[in-house]
């Protein structure tokens, strides 16, 4: 896409090798489903796909968008500048007035919008949507169709090819949807047909969203059982694995509260069940004394804690990484844990397996850390299914049995029933047998023990990739989590040489893999207002950085912005 | 404790193997003993009907009822305060083969558990829960609880207690428990039998025991006088909600038994996690599949 000239009216298209679509409208407008079926266009013509859905706490009105970019080589975020804006309301052309790019097309609802409140500036193209959408059943509901409607008309897609995307994406009421898709896009291809040209790409790409990536590397590591208490935005790992249950062998169930949920997968996971459960800050606060009692009884637990902003109730659409520290810190008394967070959709999918085969392994407790920009962001993904390892436990094999039996490693053998060995796990101080005890000799000893496992773990992460590096020389940028992916583009939008350092695992944290972070004197970026991810560089490693880049709004970075803020920076 | 009905040669081999090498902390004459007596006596009649110890597995809240779990030699989870009936949930979803039976207390149950025990009843999940009713929470020396009778007199309420209690049968047969009963630990044959029909019934089955602390709330002489067993079994629900209200006499056995699905049948879809685990070559297909859509 590089200086060509369009077709239809002339104009240039940008230098930039992405393309950016957003969607705005009301919740129930089918917001959510335009821009998805944008991606899966794009994902069809074999490019890679980054899609954002912004929406609020609410079920119908308010405002929702769909940011989706795509281009022929790897992209790791919406932007928020579009070549193609469609705004299904007045509220939309408000919101977004400043987002659309150089060259960018505004498609608007006519009906709704008065000429005196669009942008100058833009192309702008107004069209009744509202009266073209009356002819059918179900109006407000049709309105997103737009969206892909009027994408087609400007890449220049044929009726045909609109027509094939429309039965395959929006087949319930067919004609409906093909008469108000067909008419908007050919008002569309009258003043903009074809004025962007996408190449396609070499292979096509499936998309997921982090919760589905993580759900499924659950799965693949064994996961015989998830409980979870709806909580945005981890809902949607329940809804997908209740959705596939009979497939993929696995009983989800929604108990009472995030307290029964902790203590439902306690008691499955001392049965012998791959167990998980998934929720937010707050849910995981019900949590605590329950992985608390995980550590002391030697149960392998492990959740999935996707943030949003906090603390409290806070945002709950929105994203934030400021419950590193909580998670970090998860549960009274002393007892290892694991804490890993996931730089991208595939990193979900690998991650999960990961965590859960450590937490079997190892009989300790897992936070895998996320928040809601990769946890409902949607992208194309190169999946090794194959790497994700079987969630695996030591096993008891003869002779005398004792639960809580004194190892090196201290990792004892398991058994579980039915059997006629006494199995006691327990939340209380305990022998080796499992018995409550209050004998100090006995207390220290099963201190040692558990605090030996946090020594086995150490030495198996040393083993295991715990960090990720992109680039090589230049500058470094410290992140981590779904930040990770916004500084990647960022450094591809503003054309920065740099080295990004990741750190995937977050406790025990990898201080053998970090040699030199220090003296490097980082950039770190993180979505955290008081830096708590910089703080925990600094315990570690006495990092200090050259400067510290926080957002805290509620949404990800825009790569073009945070490549202005690096360059900044950077120098 | 009243013996008279000879025992087996399985049973007496039971109850001597049932208890654990730990030191027996509670008060002497404690109500507990009667209750762990009936549970060992109920282990050899299960065994006679089919359920080997090796398939009973049990969870224990905390106080002093918890220590049960100490003491008796079976497999299972000493869990937390409140939380023991949701453990042994989870125990039974995992397994669905074992036979889960979750000791608590009347605060354990009825405050911090609560909503643990309601929804249990809810979904009639197929676990049995003993509930120790000595109306006290004994060991954290001697606070009312819910089930404490209103002028209690406690360290949290020097004046008296100054709420009144729940009947906790009442709750449960609401709730939806579909197996209600109430116990003695004064008569260790009669809980033996009802914790024994608990256990077989397949659903949720509740069993209060009226357990004096001889310490705290000691009403042996009150309970030796009001306590009633109940003539000719298990009523209709109507009339088990009218038992589970009457305050004079205190029937005791077992009052309704209902058939209705186990929850864990369900939300299994039929069947057993740990048993029937997918390899992972199918996972992996299965996984495969999805992605390709």
């Amino acid at each position: 896409m590089t200086g060509s000239v369009g077709p239809q009216t002339g104009a240039a298209m940008g230098r930039r090798d992405i393309f950016t679509f957003i969607v705005g409208g009301r919740a129930g407008a089918g917001v959510k489903k335009s821009g998805a079926t944008v991606s899966n266009l794009f994902s069809s013509m074999k490019r890679h796909v980054f899609q954002m859905d912004d929406y609020q706490s609410l079920i119908r009105g308010g405002h929702n968008f769909v940011a989706t970019t795509t281009s022929v080589r790897r992209v790791t975020s919406h932007y928020m500048r579009a070549d193609l804006l469609v705004a299904l309301d007045a509220r939309s052309v408000e919101v977004h007035r400043d987002h659309l790019a150089q060259g960018g097309v505004l498609v608007y609802n006519s009906d709704e919008v008065e000429s005196d409140e669009l942008p100058d500036g833009p192309e702008t193209i107004g069209l009744p949507l509202h009266s073209l959408a009356k002819e059918h059943p179900d109006p407000e509901l049709r309105l997103g169709l737009a969206g892909p409607a009027a994408l087609a008309a400007v890449i220049g897609l044929s009726g045909e090819e609109l027509g094939r995307l429309v039965e395959t994406e929006y087949k319930r009421d067919l004609d409906a949807n093909r008469s108000f898709a067909g008419a908007v896009y050919r008002a569309v291809s009258e003043k903009a047909g074809g004025r962007f040209e996408l190449e396609s790409g070499e292979a096509e790409l499936p998309l997921l969203t982090g919760n589905e990536a993580i759900a499924m590397g659950a799965c693949a590591s064994g996961l015989d059982v998830y409980l979870a208490y709806p909580m945005t935005p981890a809902s949607t790992i329940l809804h997908f694995l209740a959705a596939h249950a009979d497939e993929l062998g696995v009983t989800t169930m929604q108990p009472e509260s995030e307290i029964a949920v902790a203590n439902l997968a306690i008691g499955a996971a001392a049965m012998g069940a791959r167990t998980m459960v998934g929720t937010s800050g707050g849910g995981f606060a019900l949590m605590e004394e329950a992985f608390s009692l995980a550590g002391m009884a030697e149960v392998p637990f492990l959740a999935a804690l996707s943030s949003r902003p906090g603390p409290s109730t806070g945002v709950p659409t929105y994203t934030e990484q400021a419950d590193l520290s909580f998670a970090l810190n998860q549960g009274h008394g002393d007892f290892p844990r694991v804490v890993a967070s996931p730089g991208s959709v595939e990193e979900g999918y690998r991650l999960a397996a990961e965590l859960m085969s450590l937490v079997w392994e190892l009989q300790v407790q897992g936070i895998l850390l996320t928040e809601k920009h990769l946890s409902e962001s949607r992208a194309t993904v190169a999946l090794d299914l194959e790497d994700a390892p079987d969630a695996t436990p030591r096993l008891h094999d003869g002779g005398e049995y004792r639960r809580y039996a004194f190892t090196d490693d201290g990792v004892s053998p398991l058994v579980f029933p039915p059997s006629d060995e006494l199995i006691n796990w327990s939340s209380y101080e305990h022998d080796e047998m499992g018995m409550t005890t209050e004998d100090g000799f006995e207390i220290t000893a099963m201190h040692d023990k558990r605090n030996r496992k946090l020594s086995t773990l150490t030495g198996r992460l040393k083993k295991m990739k715990t960090v990720n590096r992109y680039g090589d020389g230049g500058p470094v940028i410290a992140t981590y989590g779904s930040t990770t992916l916004s500084v990647l583009e960022a450094l591809r939008a503003g054309g920065i040489e740099a080295t990004v350092v990741q750190p995937i695992y977050l406790r025990p944290f990898p201080v053998w893999d970090l040699e030199g972070l220090r003296e490097s004197r980082p950039v770190v970026v993180e979505q955290s207002s008081t830096g708590q991810f910089a703080t925990l560089l600094s315990d570690k490693l006495g990092v200090r950085p050259t400067a510290e880049i926080r957002k805290y709004d509620g949404r990800a970075f825009d790569p073009e912005d945070l490549a202005a803020e690096l360059g900044d920076k950077i120098g | 404790m009243r013996g008279a009905r000879p025992r087996g040669e399985q049973e007496i081999q039971m109850a001597r193997e049932f208890i654990t090498e730990a030191e027996n902390t509670w008060c002497q004459g404690c109500g507990n003993f009667g209750i762990m007596n009936a549970m060992k006596r109920a282990v050899g009649l299960l065994a006679e009907r089919g359920v080997p110890r090796s398939h009973i597995a049990m969870t224990a809240g905390i106080g002093c009822h918890a220590k049960i779990f100490d003491y008796m030699a079976l497999s299972g989870v000493y869990s937390l305060h409140g939380r023991a009936m949701a453990t042994a949930q989870g125990m039974k979803l995992a397994n669905p083969s074992l036979k889960v039976v979750a000791f608590c207390g009347d605060g354990d149950a009825f405050s911090e558990g609560v909503a643990h025990m309601m929804h249990a009843a809810k979904r009639n999940s197929d676990i049995t829960v003993i509930v120790h009713d000595n109306g006290v929470y004994a060991l954290t020396t001697g606070q009312r609880g819910p089930t404490s009778p209103r002028g209690f007199r406690g360290p949290s309420t020097p004046d008296g207690n100054n709420e009144d209690p729940w009947k906790p049968l009442v709750l449960m047969l609401e709730a939806g428990a579909t197996f209600a009963a109430r116990g003695y630990c004064g008569r260790v044959d009669q809980l033996a039998e009802i914790i024994t029909g608990a256990v077989l019934h397949e659903g949720f089955s509740f069993v209060q025991v009226l357990q004096p602390s001889v310490t705290f709330t000691n009403r042996f002489e009150e309970y030796n006088r009001l306590v009633k067993p109940l003539e000719g079994g298990p009523v209709g629900f109507g009339e088990a909600l009218a038992l589970a209200r009457q305050e004079e006499p205190l029937p005791a056995g077992i009052f309704y038994r209902s058939e209705k699905q186990p929850y864990e049948v369900s939300v299994n879809r039929g069947r057993n996690p740990v048993e029937d685990r997918m390899s992972r070559e199918d996972r992996l297909g299965a996984l495969a599949e999805i992605l390709g859509r």
